[in-house]
């Protein structure tokens, strides 16, 4: 395969299709947030009428739904060996409250004091990014099971109702949780994290970036070993 | 009817038997609703199926179809025997006292009467079936305390002894305590203060005994001092909404209109005639209302033959038609419906007009009635869509008896006919009431209503005799077509008409210098009819309908003062806007009613108040008239001199084709002794060993005979024929529902979806296990959906009851298996 | 619409209270099953006057020869067969339509503002304009009763004739029903009428006889009598039908947690970026700073 040209002193960090399917994912996502927030409560009945109306809304919404599950999908053919949570991980989620705090260079003293002295090094993804990609993956699954429920309810034979109403009680759980990761992942990868954004637009990061956020990522890309560090 | 819908609502209990009422007729059964709803009325319901009425009943017993008599024979026998009958009423208005002529007998072992004649196998002498008449008075001797072994009472304990419950469990297939059970509550209203009633319909009419059947019923209701009682009587529910304005008005081949006995052929003058058919009175002070046979019959010929009837020509006698005399002597040609067919099938009819008639379909045995038509020159047909009858010739009718649409020679005629919302006129319903209906759309295209198709056949005929003569052209260049609108004559001229009017100056009968109707004005009442020429009248029983008054049937006046659903300015209810017949019986001896809340009619010291009475209006009980006022007697008959050809007395006769011997004579006569079957290749009957089967067929409420196959609505309801199946017969022949199963009977068969059921439950008759299966009519070939040819009457057979001439469309034999 | 004489007492997805402020009597229909022939009159008169097109049916083995209800047939008599305990046979035959709960479990279910309506007389009705064809009512009827219709992909069931009611005339099939099994009137006046027969039917021997009005959803505007109270499966209707629980979770307790979770999220991160900002990577900080010094 022929290696994709990146600026001096960045490295690739996601490929073309990477980027296409997030894109899929997150823009078919937006639009079954936005027609599910419509349908989840009458004050945003509002943004049902701005997308065509309730049953267009409506009609289009399972659709996107499949798109969604299949971003998600292939995402887990895609990501999966990069998604699997390492020991390095269990470590790392130790010293998560720094991190929440930006904490990383001056180690908070309770946690040094717990013999801490810096951050384990994360590997592509980080471990609420893995969160993230699970969260996602498996609500996906259940917002698609409990969705092809509801979109051919009136095919349900009356002795399955109980289907339909335990898909009626999921789809909006698992739409509930979806919403809580997108939020949190929306406000990480734009406000929290420079660089996110763009890499996810462009494909590159800085190494510098790719050191501090994915140093075990980035020596593996660039074949440096540990010992080099 | 005796009584009327409304006054269903006033029993307390309701046999319903040999009809359906909640499936056939659901929006009278209503009053029996009311009647269970507002006086906690019983429905005790007696069927071959546990059906829609049975759905609502209080007790529901299943019979063999066709052992009703036996049944009612057992109710019979536990109201004399458990002493459940009114005896006051017995004694005042039957002939349970009157004594039976010296030489009648009835034989237990061979089942049959005194006057049979071995060999020629037939009665030839009915003269033991009379009373026992004083020869100096002419009038029948009675025992009052009715302990005279000759009496009808006792005899008629002795004749309905053998009805055990255990003899009835063995022909009826039910369990002894149903009977009991049934028995308990029906004999209930033998008290005069309760009262109840019978609704019953095809499933009596439809036997080879089926008069007697309702003899049977008759008997009971008088036993229990029912008949003439608001919330009592026996009622027939009628199976059209018209038939009773149809067989009001001659329907029938054996009479004219008005129930008025046909001319026969050997009467060469009008006193033969009246000689033949007017009564004589058989017991003092009784009305015999009947010896007013000549003012009707009179009245009728004048309503035909206009100012061609005449004194000088025993107003018209010999123009009216003949009923021709029979091979045998002493006997009459049957023009009934399944001699018509044969007699056609036998070559001796040359054409047909069918109006709103469909006999392929609704005849029995259709094959026979294919083969028949196929015999006529020319077939007219008046409907409202093209009929199996219509199209008999085609090849999708024809291929039931193989022939081929070439060799029909009979040309057919379909006239397109105006169908009963497209016309006005007036319907008669069971209770006799005739109410006027308007016309509510347009006839589509060509179609016309089938007074004008009539009058412009008639007027065209006409004008053919006057032209080129034939054969007796008299009575049709005679009769009085006098219509405003010749052609088209206006539905309320003939009301008119039928009411009939005064021709001349009618004279009162007492005092003959007062007018009592002036010439031109409508009659009133019966006796303003004439045997003088003086008065027209179409049908003297519906005289009272359109008076100077008006047209009578139009009325619409909801009120009932009377609190027992008389609503008597409703419509107009014949026989002179009496909506309880034999309402004499309501009262006791001194004219009190017997039930003070149920007063139809009660004497007020000067007149009868209430209901019209069926009486003499101002003639005091004490004068003992005779509540039967139609009768000679006076009262009504248990015991029937003559009348009936197979008996005075209902015997339980087996059906024509039966499972087994009938168990009360198992070494004598099985099946009705004067039934007896046509002689054509079409006429077999099958044996039980071949045919193991009762089948009984029916309506649904869904259909309406074979018309509603042609609405989509009626079709969605029940798109398909089906044969209802006990379980258990499903499970021995490995039948499940919806399958489809081959019905054959001698005369052919047929083929449907199983309706496998437990409604229908195995029954053990004379000690042998017997299934019963039924069937739906209403499907055939043409109409909406896919028919293919299911014509349940394809295995009727055509035997016929040989008082009424009704088919036994009910309780025949057949075999099944899968298809 | 009958919008003139007959105020909304609820309203489907409505975030604010629906407008029915007059007071009106509460109408019912009573079906007394003891008293139905099964003729069927009800369903065609139901048909024709909610110009409803006939379906096509197969005889399916039972006098019943339509299998359920459908988008455009509203109004079945089931045929049940039941045996007692003592052998003793009976056809149970009962009118299947919508139910008319005062607590209806589709209302409750719906997403669709306006979609489906209860007026002020206890009548709900479905407004097809309104509905976006998302079937919950279907999860959220205890009856069975919505139907979605393949073509235009909205829900249709009984309206109790809400056309010919708000004008004064009794509904279709009542006018049909030729044993008086079916009436109409006020709940009131039908539910002391329904007692007295259930007390005439304990008296001919059917001692579990009872009014079927459950208060699982409190209560319908169709109350049904019948002879075997106790067993209103025999007639194909749920023992204790209610809406149910998991609707009510979803379209209750779940909702305020879901909400306040939402904006608790966008408030938290709002926050959080106040107190926090954003992530400094320190090479390129120090690479800016070398920028900036340049």
């Amino acid at each position: 395969m022929k290696p994709v040209k990146v600026a001096q002193g960045n490295v690739l960090r996601y490929n073309f299709t990477e980027r296409l399917v997030h894109w899929t994912a997150a823009l078919s996502y937006i639009y079954l947030l936005l027609s599910g927030l419509a349908f989840w409560t009458p004050w945003m009945w509002w943004v049902a009428m701005m997308l065509g109306g309730g049953p267009v809304s409506r009609a289009v919404h399972p659709w996107m739904g499949l798109i969604f599950t299949a971003a998600v999908v292939y995402m887990y053919r895609m990501w999966l060996p990069d998604m699997r949570i390492t020991p390095t991980d269990l470590e790392w989620r130790k010293t998560i409250r720094a991190y929440v705090r930006n904490e990383e260079e001056e180690m908070h003293p309770l946690q040094a004091a717990r013999g801490f002295d810096r951050f384990a090094p994360v590997d592509r993804f980080n471990l609420g990014q893995k969160y993230l990609f699970w969260l996602m993956f498996w609500a996906g699954l259940t917002l698609l099971a409990t969705g092809l429920v509801l979109w051919f309810s009136d095919y349900l034979p009356w002795s399955l109702r109980w289907l339909r109403l335990l898909s009626a009680f999921l789809h909006p759980v698992a739409f509930l949780f979806t919403v809580g990761g997108f939020i949190i992942h929306v406000y990480m990868g734009t406000a929290v994290v420079r660089g996110g954004f763009s890499s996810v637009i462009r494909g590159e990061v800085s190494e510098s970036w790719a050191r501090y956020h994915h140093r075990l990522w980035l020596d593996r890309v660039t074949g440096a070993s540990a010992a080099k560090k | 009817m005796t009584n009327g819908w409304t006054d269903i609502a006033n029993a307390d209990v309701v046999l319903a038997m040999g009809g359906n009422p909640a499936e056939n007729h659901p929006v009278g059964f209503r009053f029996a609703m009311e009647a269970k709803r507002n006086r906690n009325a019983k429905l005790v319901v007696v069927d071959p199926r546990y059906q829609r009425t049975a759905a609502v009943s209080d007790k529901f017993v299943q019979i063999r179809a066709g052992s009703d008599v036996a049944f009612l024979g057992g109710l019979i026998n536990y109201a004399l025997t458990h002493n459940r009958i009114q005896e006051d009423y017995v004694k005042l208005y039957t002939n349970a006292t009157f004594l039976v002529k010296e030489g009648y007998a009835f034989d237990e072992t061979t089942g049959l009467f005194s006057g049979w004649d071995k060999d020629k196998k037939a009665y030839t002498d009915k003269s033991t079936w009379a009373y026992d008449i004083d020869p100096k008075t002419g009038f029948a001797n009675v025992d009052e305390t009715m302990q005279d072994p000759r009496c009808v009472f006792q005899l008629m304990k002795k004749f309905y002894a053998r009805y055990t419950p255990a003899m009835v469990s063995s022909i009826c297939g039910c369990s002894p305590q149903d009977l009991e059970k049934a028995a308990e509550i029906v004999t209930s209203t033998y008290l005069p203060n309760k009262v109840g009633t019978i609704m019953y319909a095809l499933g009596w009419t439809h036997h080879s005994f089926s008069v007697q059947l309702i003899h049977a019923a008759a008997m009971l209701q008088l036993l229990l001092g029912n008949i003439g009682m608001p919330g009592g009587g026996l009622n027939a529910l009628r199976g059209h909404s018209n038939i009773q304005g149809g067989t009001d008005c001659g329907m029938a081949y054996h009479n004219i209109c008005g129930y008025i006995a046909i001319q026969k052929a050997d009467q060469a003058k009008f006193e033969d005639y009246l000689n033949a058919v007017r009564p004589k009175p058989l017991r003092p002070g009784v009305m015999n209302f009947m010896a007013n046979y000549d003012r009707f019959v009179v009245s009728q010929y004048k309503a035909y033959y206009g100012k061609n009837a005449t004194q000088e020509n025993d107003f018209g006698f010999n123009l009216h038609p003949k009923l021709p005399v029979g091979a045998a002597p002493g006997t009459y040609q049957n023009w009934s419906w399944a001699y018509m067919f044969d007699h056609m099938y036998e070559g001796q009819m040359d054409g047909l007009f069918s109006f709103g008639m469909n006999p392929v379909c609704n005849g029995p045995h259709s094959r026979k009635a294919i083969a028949a038509l196929s015999k006529l020159k020319w077939l007219v047909v008046a409907e409202n869509f093209e009929t199996e009858t219509a199209a008999f010739w085609s090849e999708r009718v024809l291929w039931l008896n193989g022939g081929k649409p070439e060799d029909v020679k009979t040309e057919v005629f379909l006239l397109p006919a105006a169908n009963f919302a497209e016309k006005d006129g007036s319907f008669t319903n069971s209770a006799r009431w005739i109410a006027w209906k308007y016309k509510a759309l347009d006839p589509p295209g060509d179609a016309k209503p089938d007074q004008e198709i009539i009058a412009r056949i008639f007027l065209k005929v006409r004008e053919l005799y006057q032209k080129e003569g034939g054969k007796y052209p008299d009575p049709v260049l005679a009769l009085n077509w006098w219509y405003t609108s010749p052609n088209k004559p206006a539905l309320e001229e003939v009301a008119k008409e039928i009411n009939g009017w005064a021709i001349t100056d009618v004279m009162d009968e007492k005092d003959p210098k007062v007018v009592a109707v002036k010439a031109g004005d409508q009659l009133g009442k019966f006796l303003d009819a004439r045997a003088d020429g003086s008065t027209l009248s179409g049908n003297w029983l519906y005289i009272g309908s359109y008076t100077q008054a008006g047209n009578l049937t139009q009325r619409r006046n909801g009120a009932d003062p009377s609190g027992l659903g008389r609503y008597s300015e409703w419509a107009f209810n014949w026989p002179a806007n009496r909506r309880v017949m034999y309402n004499r019986c309501s009262a006791d001896a001194t004219g009190q009613p017997w039930d003070p809340t149920r007063a139809d009619i009660k004497w007020n010291g000067n007149k009868w108040i209430g209901d019209v009475p069926d009486y003499k209006p101002d003639s005091p009980p004490e004068a003992g008239m005779g509540a039967f006022i139609m009768n000679p007697e006076g009262v009504a008959r248990l015991f029937v001199p003559g009348q009936f050809v197979e008996g005075p007395w209902t015997e339980h006769y087996e059906p024509m084709e039966s499972p087994v011997q009938n168990p009360l004579h198992p070494d004598g006569q099985s099946s009705n002794p004067a039934a007896k079957p046509f002689k054509t290749q079409w006429d077999k009957l099958g044996k039980p060993d071949e045919y193991p089967i009762v089948a009984t067929t029916y309506r649904l409420t869904e259909h309406f005979h074979y018309w509603t196959k042609n609405n989509p609505y009626n079709l969605q309801e029940q798109p398909e024929f089906f044969v209802e199946i006990p379980e258990e017969l499903a499970a021995e022949k490995g039948i499940k529902s919806t399958q489809y199963v081959r019905v054959t009977s001698a005369r052919g068969s047929i083929v449907g979806k199983a309706m496998v059921t437990r409604r229908i439950k195995p029954m053990t008759i004379a000690g042998k296990k017997v299934y019963q299966i039924g069937m739906p009519i209403h499907w055939g070939f043409f109409g909406a959906g896919d028919q293919e040819g299911s014509i349940a009457n394809l295995v009727t057979h055509s035997v016929v009851d040989p008082n009424s001439f009704a088919p036994e469309y009910k309780g025949f034999l057949v075999k099944l298996e899968k298809a | 619409m009958a919008g003139k004489v007959l105020e909304i007492r609820a309203m489907s997805a409505s975030s604010t209270p629906a407008p029915g402020i007059r007071s009106a009597p509460v109408v019912a229909k009573l079906i007394d099953t003891s008293a139905c022939i099964g003729c069927k009159a009800c369903e065609v008169a139901c048909q024709e006057w909610n110009d409803l097109p006939p379906e096509t049916t197969v005889q399916i083995g039972t006098y019943q020869t339509m299998p359920d209800t459908t988008p455009s047939f509203w109004n079945l008599i089931k045929f049940n067969e039941h045996e007692t305990d003592d052998g003793a046979f009976h056809w149970l035959l009962r009118k299947d339509q919508c139910m008319h709960c005062a607590d209806p479990g589709c209302l409750k279910a719906c997403p669709a503002p306006g979609a489906i309506v209860q007026y002020n007389n206890g009548i709900v009705d479905f407004q097809q304009d309104n509905c976006i064809g998302c079937g919950y009512c279907i999860a959220g009827c205890p009856f069975n009763v919505p139907k979605m219709s393949r073509q235009t992909k909205k829900v249709y069931k009984c309206t109790l004739c809400v056309d010919r009611v708000s004008v004064g005339l009794e509904p279709a099939c009542i006018k049909a029903c030729p044993t008086n099994c079916l009436t109409f009137g006020t709940k009131e006046v039908l539910l002391q009428k329904a007692k007295s027969r259930v007390a005439q039917l304990q008296t001919a021997g059917f001692l579990d006889a009872a009014v079927y009005d459950p208060p699982g959803v409190s209560g319908t505007g169709v109350v049904s009598i019948l002879a075997f109270g106790k067993n209103p499966e025999a007639y194909g209707l749920p023992k204790d039908p209610s809406v149910s629980f998991a609707v009510e979770i979803w379209k209750g307790p779940l909702k305020w947690i879901g909400n306040i979770a939402i904006v608790g999220g966008i408030i938290g991160t709002f926050v959080h970026y106040l107190r926090f900002g954003p992530k400094h990577v320190p090479e390129d900080d120090k690479a800016k700073q070398a920028d900036a010094g340049r």
